[in-house]
């Protein structure tokens, strides 16, 4: 090759038939750089040869280089032009150190276009074994920079003396920017590759995750749920292999059972009947492969089936075809719940990546066989709950009808006598026919009143509204205690607001509260004391509250007072209570779409009051969701409760509806289909995880999202059932406004 | 005044307490323990007012006052209700099956003998 350097003396038309035709030359060099860059971004390789090519030829050198940094020292990454092979072998084993020995150091230290004119006279010159290997004389190094740093350095040498002049140092600086720029880019694309690879390998994983997690979240059986996981993990194994086509591989979950430690065939792909029924009828324990897998909590791999010992499961996968196993165990809290297996025709080792992509997929496909299970369980469990609650109502029918026979019998019997029917009593028999009499009729009365819970708690107790005059009730209700009260000297007074008028309700459960909140207040007022009675309007609401001088009802007893059997410390009372009056009284006002409440001071007295609307519950107005407003419905029974919850969401861009019975809320909620609903379990008529069922079970309504808000704490139950969210009460504002966020009713 | 009264009612405490206390307020009593036997009885003992319990073994109580009213009662003797239902709804179920009347149990052995007379004295069905 001739050296333009040279040429470059001659005279000056000659000279500039010379620039013209390196101009040429190097517009060709860098579009064909250009090219090459645009053809083969993938493979740097090329790219650089161009730019190492061109740089050669036109610095008129004998052969140009390509060193890469690598740590502190420069590697020879391409070379082109006349470059002795023994060079470029020597200089693998030696690569040149970042330091001033050389030109390719100097550049880099330098950061600039370093030329030794004639190595063998520069006394700094440290690396003969290079020059003895070539013979260059004259070297010129430039470094290539990116972003301030030497990522590597361009050499050209000659063998003769004969210095690079201006314009061949300017052009090998210009092939190094574009070497640099060149470098850069390969660089870029192949992060930007790798990055694509990653990201459409995670795409694909989350898919297949999101998949697995649908078929969970959905109601599906347990042998579908688990088809899908096995399907999306042979589809990701496909993609770990480059292998689109996804018709390769199989697998299934081999589900782990306790109590026979074996492993049985569950969800499949890929598989044919025949090794399915095959599967089914080996014994697969924990000797064979699966088996060490679980015990191991080790993925195991089998590249070759042909060249290993095989168990029994192992035999029938290889007869039926497949050559290569990997095993991935699934457990959960230490328990193996199964073992996922992948099977594929060809022979190989399982890629790291793909095992432990796996091994992801094994936990949350362990989660999710769990949660199924769980699911089945609780299933089972509301089915037997259903039933025992059935036969416990049907038993207490029949129990109370014949109890109330024989009762019948003692109370009407002592009744005859102490109406003196037969003749005169002594006194003493006179007081054991009373208490005869007297325990006959408690024990009805509880019987009554457990019969009505019973009701009540089976969803069973049917309100029968009327029109009725709320003040007529009273009197009514009144005259029933009145002769008590004045054998005791206990004043009663009534006072019905003039508002009061009539009611639409049911009257019969209506004068059965009035009567357990009198008879109460008469039983626990001192004789002497005083009973009032007060109703009035508040909004649309009737209001009733008895008030006694009675003992009063400690702080700590009055919440626990509403409850069964708990009459709570209110001294002694003049007879005994069955204890189940007021748990009716308050169901039987929360049935009302009301809520009972008490007011009471130790030592001075107590005030019972309950409210219930004046327009009857069970009557629903299904709001129309227009103008794009989401509608929220609260089910919750308890008024003060739903009271502070529509408080809270006063001013929140949604319209709220409520219902205080999960028969009211089925209704209220399949007629508005609202953006979610806020739901209390414990709920007059239909309780609320029964409506929770029937809401996840409805095509229409499975999708709406539902926040329980409970006192008791059954979140997993909650959750497992198609619940979105689960608060505990007291539920503060926050949390309810997160869980409508989390749900997307609120922004 | 006297008259006679036909006490349809399957459990033998129940009948012994209500015939005792109508016949010391001075009423004849004719039992029936089942619907079956009300219905072999009726004619020959042509009671002036009926009392039927509603649960009874075999015909019920409501079957057993339609098949009364077939010819086996004079057309203005009573047949009043005693039953445990002590709900609105049941006193508006036994209205509409066609009884005259309704006396929850359990019965009151002072307010019985009042009653008793209330149905006699209304002179018959029809406005009871």
């Amino acid at each position: 090759m001739t050296t333009p350097a040279r040429r470059a003396s001659m005279t000056a038309p000659i000279a500039r038939d010379r620039e013209i035709q390196d101009a040429r030359e190097q517009l060709a060099a860098s579009r064909e750089i250009l090219a090459a860059l645009a053809r083969d971004v993938a493979d740097p390789g090329v790219v650089l040869e161009t730019v190492l090519e061109y740089a050669a030829r036109l610095c008129g050198a004998v052969a140009a280089q390509l060193f890469l940094l690598d740590g502190d020292v420069f590697r020879i990454s391409r070379v082109a032009g006349e470059t002795p092979e023994e060079y470029r072998l020597h200089l693998l084993e030696h690569p040149i150190e970042r330091n001033r020995l050389s030109t390719v150091g100097r550049a880099a230290e330098d950061k600039r276009t370093v030329q030794i004119p004639d190595v063998l006279a520069d006394a700094n010159y440290g690396r003969p074994d290079l020059q003895q290997l070539t013979g260059f004389r004259t070297l010129l190094s430039t470094p290539l920079i990116l972003q301030d740093e030497v990522v590597g350095v361009v050499s050209v040498w000659r063998t003769d003396v004969a210095p690079f002049d201006a314009r061949e140092r300017a052009l090998l600086e210009e092939f190094a920017v574009q070497g640099a720029i060149a470098l850069r880019q390969v660089e870029l694309m192949r992060a930007l590759e790798t990055r694509g690879f990653e990201l459409s390998d995670k795409v694909a994983q989350l898919e297949a995750l999101r998949e697995v997690d649908e078929a969970v979240g959905s109601s599906l059986d347990l042998d579908e749920v688990l088809e899908r996981i096995v399907s999306n993990a042979v589809r990701l194994t496909n993609l770990g292999f480059g292998d689109i086509t996804l018709s390769t591989d199989g697998g299934s979950i081999l589900e782990y059972d306790e109590t026979s430690e074996t492993f049985h065939a569950r969800g499949t792909f890929g598989s044919s009947p025949a090794l399915l029924e095959q599967l089914n009828a080996v014994t697969i324990d924990g000797d064979t492969m699966v088996g060490r897998c679980a015990q191991a909590d080790q993925p195991l791999a089998i590249p070759d089936l042909a060249a290993v010992e095989r168990d029994a499961f192992l035999d029938l996968v290889f007869e039926d075809g497949w050559r290569s196993v990997l095993a991935i165990p699934m457990l959960r809290s230490d328990t193996i719940i199964g073992v996922l297996v992948i099977r594929r025709r060809g022979t190989g080792e399982f890629p790291a990546d793909v095992v432990e992509m796996l091994e992801t997929f094994a936990s949350q496909s362990a989660l999710a066989i769990v949660n199924a299970r769980l699911f089945r369980e609780l299933e089972t469990k509301s089915r037997e709950l259903e039933i025992a609650s059935k036969h416990k109502s049907e038993f207490l029918a029949s129990m109370s009808h014949e109890l109330r026979t024989p009762l019948n019998a003692v109370i009407g019997f002592s009744e005859v006598l102490l109406e003196r029917m037969f003749g005169e009593l002594n006194e003493r028999q006179d007081e054991y026919l009373r208490d005869i009499w007297n325990s006959g009729r408690h024990l009805l009365q509880l019987l009554n009143e457990i019969l009505d819970l019973s009701k009540v708690e089976a969803g069973k107790m049917v309100l029968e509204s009327n029109t009725f005059s709320v003040s007529s009730a009273l009197d009514y209700t009144l005259a029933m205690v009145r002769e008590r009260a004045s054998s005791h000297a206990i004043k009663m007074t009534v006072d019905v607001a003039a508002d009061v008028g009539t009611i639409e309700a049911d009257e019969l459960r209506f004068k059965q509260v009035l009567l357990n909140l009198l008879s109460n207040a008469v039983k626990f007022t001192p004789d002497g004391g005083s009973v009032s009675v007060r109703a009035y309007r508040e909004a649309t609401d009737l209001v009733v509250t008895v008030t006694d001088t009675g003992v009063g009802v400690p702080v700590e007893d009055q919440q626990r007072i509403f409850e069964s059997f708990q009459q709570g410390h209110r001294g002694p009372a003049k007879e005994e209570g069955t204890g189940l009056g007021l748990t009716l009284s308050k169901r039987i006002v929360g049935l009302f779409g009301g809520r009972m409440w008490l007011d009471s001071t130790v030592g001075k007295g107590s005030t019972f009051g309950f409210s219930i609307p004046m327009a009857p519950a069970g009557t629903v107005e299904i709001p129309e969701g227009g103008d794009g407003i989401p509608v929220v419905v609260l089910v919750e029974d308890d008024r003060a409760s739903l009271d502070l919850m529509s408080a809270y969401l006063d001013g929140s861009p949604i319209q709220v509806a409520s219902a205080t019975d999960g028969a009211q809320a089925l209704e209220l909620i399949r007629g508005a289909l609202p953006a979610a609903v806020v739901l209390d379990l414990h709920l007059p008529v239909v309780d609320g995880w029964q409506v929770l069922a029937e809401l996840k079970a409805g095509a229409d309504t499975a999708g709406i999202p539902v926040i329980v808000a409970s006192v008791v704490d059954e979140r997993q139950r909650g959750l497992a059932l198609g619940a979105n969210a689960y608060l505990v009460k007291p539920v503060s504002r926050d949390e309810l406004v997160d869980a409508l966020q989390s749900v997307g009713v609120l922004s | 005044m006297t008259a006679r009264i036909l006490v349809v009612e399957d459990n033998p405490l129940n009948l012994k307490l209500v015939r005792d206390v109508l016949e010391i307020a001075g009423h004849h009593v004719v039992e029936a323990c089942s619907g079956e036997e009300a219905l072999r009885i009726a004619q020959d003992a042509a009671p002036d007012l009926v009392l039927m319990d509603l649960q009874l073994p075999g015909m019920d109580g409501t079957e057993t006052m339609r098949k009364l009213r077939q010819g086996l009662l004079e057309d203005d003797t009573p047949v009043v209700a005693v039953t445990a239902f002590a709900m609105a709804e049941d006193r508006e179920r036994v209205a509409q099956a066609g009884f005259d009347g309704h006396i929850a149990k359990p019965i009151s052995v002072r307010e019985l003998p009042d009653l008793v007379t209330g149905y006699l004295t209304k002179g018959g069905r029809g406005d009871g």
